[in-house]
């Protein structure tokens, strides 16, 4: 037999749309017992999300060495024999070693641009169920971190603090669909808005259409105004192909940022930039390939071959 | 007295969410993830009548919206909820063919997990919010269908032997 419903029924689904509906009207109005519910909830959810990391992290570690086991087969395999011996040494320090070479990157990016930094753990990344690109930090505002504030890793650009609490903050990625940021390419002081796509790759739109980009242009943060929420000079990503359609408003190109933000573990939080704009001072330098030893020879017509027979 | 066994459901869901925010999301699991309250509230509405889903829905809904993760207004997730979960439930209930056999539970589940996704989606189009790329948005519904396939027939028995004890026998796979 279906469910043919019936008065009670009708009313209560009624009632809970209403509801729905006026919460949501209510959000929109920036009712301020909204926001207190939700800072209430993240705050007494920080102390069981520290603890969630902490567990999981070794399970979580595990999935990512099999999910980028395609990528780094060959050169795993490689690596392998060598890194066994080191493997287990290294084993009950792997997650902190990891951590500090993160932090060292940080902390030498915010040291060259002079920024003043927060440093933070990453303790939960947002579900991409609701299609937003977040991560939890274990810093809030009793470390000095608020809303508004860039979000570095030793690469470059990780995003921007939405949402700060006591002892933890929201932090919106570059690559969260809603992210918009003023950046220049390094070098040409070209001026354009970069987009995230929701995946590693961001697409700038540059607002003057008779310049040029060029693919391995890189890309830094023009910086707001006191520095909130971007500081200036931070480096973003790399021009990775440009689209020159013929008859387009604006020149867009496709960008790849420099933070890999499925691995973050170490982030800083700039509570406060250096008054001078460092420029181009935290473009990362291009890989340099490896010089092959060369050997010359010097011939002298009518002098003795230096061979070991000739010495006679 | 449904309304009332209704409410002792609230520890289980409130489990689901602890263990939502604090573990499933420092898992970082490819395409996406998954919601293990959106899975869980969906099969509670198969097993459950249309006014107990919507309810469910309503609950499921609210937790969500508090989670520091959403990105809409409170109560976009709850709207979305109540419609799916009523809409899971009215198309199970009463019917022996979708309630006795899990693989159709199971494939509800998914499709309304997808379903519930693509109209949180919409909505949040329509309340202004950046949705990003349709390649991106394929690729993460796709993800969540492929994960509540994997997930929900492992939840499922626990999530049935719970309600059987709240609800009664009869809806116990």
């Amino acid at each position: 037999m279906r469910y043919g419903g019936d008065n009670r029924g009708r009313l209560l689904i009624i009632v809970l749309l209403v509801t729905s509906l006026f919460l949501i009207t209510l959000d929109l109005r920036g009712v301020q017992v909204i926001d207190g519910l939700r800072t209430g909830t993240q705050t007494a959810l920080t102390p069981v999300q520290k603890a969630g990391a902490w567990v999981v992290s070794p399970f979580r570690n595990f999935l990512s060495d099999v999910t980028h086991l395609g990528r780094t087969r060959n050169q795993m395999e490689k690596l392998k024999s060598e890194n066994e011996k080191l493997r287990l040494k290294l084993q009950g320090r792997q997650t902190a070693d990891a951590q500090l070479k993160q932090l060292k990157g940080v902390l030498n990016l915010a040291g060259t641009a002079g920024y003043k930094v927060v440093n933070a753990k990453v303790i939960s990344q947002g579900s991409s169920t609701s299609f937003t690109q977040t991560i939890t930090i274990d810093a809030g505002t009793t470390s000095g971190v608020h809303t508004n504030m860039t979000v570095l890793s030793g690469y470059g650009l990780v995003g921007v603090v939405k949402y700060a609490y006591a002892n933890s903050a929201l932090v919106q990625l570059a690559s969260d669909p809603a992210f918009k940021i003023g950046a220049r390419i390094a070098g040409t002081q070209q001026i354009g808005i970069l987009s995230g796509q929701g995946t590693r790759k961001g697409v700038l739109q540059l607002l003057d259409n008779t310049t040029q980009v060029h693919k391995g242009d890189a890309l830094l943060a023009r910086g707001s105004q006191n520095g909130r929420p971007f500081v200036p000079g931070v480096p973003i990503g790399e021009v990775i192909s440009v689209d020159n359609s013929p008859g387009a408003v604006t020149q867009t190109a496709d960008v790849k940022f420099y933070s890999n933000f499925s691995t973050l573990g170490v982030v800083a939080v700039v509570v406060s930039g250096d008054s001078a704009d460092p420029r181009d001072a935290l473009v990362p330098p291009k890989p340099r390939p490896t010089p092959l030893p060369t050997v010359t020879i010097y011939a002298t017509p009518g002098a003795v071959e230096p061979t070991p027979t000739a010495t006679k | 007295m449904s309304l009332r066994r209704f409410f002792y459901s609230f520890p289980i869901f409130f489990t689901v969410f602890l263990l939502q925010e604090a573990v499933v999301t420092q898992m970082r699991l490819p395409a996406g993830g998954i919601n293990l309250l959106l899975v869980v509230a969906l099969i509670w509405a198969a097993l459950s009548t249309p006014e107990i889903g919507a309810l469910t829905g309503f609950g499921a809904g609210l937790m969500m919206d508090v989670s520091q993760t959403s990105p809409g207004p409170m109560g976009h997730w709850t709207l979305v909820l109540i419609i799916a979960c009523y809409a899971v439930a009215f198309l199970g209930y009463g019917d022996d063919n979708i309630r006795g056999n899990p693989i159709n539970i199971v494939f509800l589940v998914t499709i309304g997990v997808v379903a519930a996704q693509l109209a949180f989606l919409l909505l949040g189009m329509m309340l202004g919010q950046e949705v990003g790329s349709i390649s991106n948005i394929a690729f993460l519904l796709a993800g969540s269908a492929f994960w509540t396939a994997i997930i929900s027939p492992l939840i499922l028995k626990v999530t049935s032997f719970f309600h059987a004890i709240i609800f009664g026998a009869r809806a116990h796979l």
